[in-house]
């Protein structure tokens, strides 16, 4: 068999660009609908925790205590509605069948499990005294909240690629910034910069990697 | 000194046991998304994998999900072998072949 110095080149020039493209697809086949399905869940999460208060207390100002769990339950029925979609963006996504994804999926189910196991935990031993404490103390939560999935991103992408990585580290930065420097909007600016950033993440990969 | 193999030589099957030999031994690749990452037609492709098979390079399981047929594809240690010496022949070649600057 009769192959050129260039023909071998360029086999295996071809050999590392198709594994290159193996290697993408079957990390990110989905991640793009998935970053934006997220990004929605937080930008309409934040924004209610912010106007849910308001709205229940100019409706009926005896609602007080019973406001947390309005907020509790906006956020299930989203988490939960996040969830399916993923779950659907999944199955319809997957090019290669692994036991990784697996484990990722389990990785966020106990991340989960975890985070409201957590609230309810605590919740009997919170003793914060008045509303500004009160918002004060769940403003923090919502921080910690916020960053234990973006802690899965670095671990999901130091399993698969260093692209989420950076997104869960660059959206932890940007929860802390809101938490220190703007406290008194911290909902607000979560919905538009935490949420804005996952949706803006998962429609720049869907470009970038729609067009390669 | 290794030797190019007939079979792997061909461009679409060197390109889908380069996507397959990718992936974990644990690791199966959907057809269509193995259709759609060789830009190949669905003839075409199965035409090839049907040669990689027959060589004992490839395992195709064929299963249904939701009453959809889905065939799965992946590279058998034997076709991982023959890739990593079609591969190794052809840096043979390249390292066989007088370099410019030797004149």
């Amino acid at each position: 068999m009769n192959t050129s110095e260039n023909d071998a080149r360029r086999s295996l020039q071809e050999i590392e660009d198709i594994a290159v493209r193996t290697r993408r697809m079957a990390a990110f086949a989905g991640v793009d609908l998935i970053l934006i399905v997220w990004g929605i869940v937080w930008f309409l999460g934040y924004l209610g925790t912010e106007i849910i208060p308001r709205l229940a207390l100019s409706l009926n100002p005896k609602l007080g205590p019973a406001i947390g769990w309005l907020i509790q339950g906006w956020w299930a029925i989203l988490i939960i509605a996040g969830i399916a979609a993923t779950l659907m963006v999944s199955r319809r996504n997957t090019p290669v069948e692994s036991s990784i994804g697996k484990r990722i999926g389990w990785l966020w189910f106990a991340l989960f499990g975890y985070m409201y196991v957590f609230g309810f935990l605590i919740m009997p031993f919170v003793a914060v005294q008045g509303h500004e404490e009160s918002m004060r103390f769940w403003k923090h939560m919502g921080a910690i909240m916020a960053t234990v999935p973006m802690f899965a991103y670095v671990v999901i992408g130091i399993w698969l690629d260093s692209f989420l990585v950076w997104v869960g580290l660059g959206v932890t930065v940007l929860t802390m910034l809101g938490l220190y420097l703007l406290l008194p909007w911290f909902w607000i600016y979560m919905a538009f910069v935490g949420g804005g950033a996952l949706i803006g993440t998962g429609l720049v990969v869907r470009r970038k990697w729609r067009s390669q | 000194m290794s030797e190019l193999d007939p079979i792997i030589h061909q461009p679409l099957r060197l390109r889908i046991l380069s996507a397959l030999t990718t992936l974990r031994h644990d690791e199966r690749m959907d057809f269509v998304w193995l259709r759609d990452l060789l830009g190949a037609t669905d003839g075409n492709l199965g035409a090839h994998l049907q040669k990689l098979e027959e060589a004992g390079y490839l395992n195709v399981e064929k299963t249904f999900v939701n009453r959809k047929p889905k065939t799965l594809i992946s590279a058998s240690d034997k076709g991982r072998a023959a890739f990593r010496a079609h591969v190794n022949a052809l840096r043979e070649i390249i390292d066989a072949a007088p370099k410019e600057d030797e004149g």
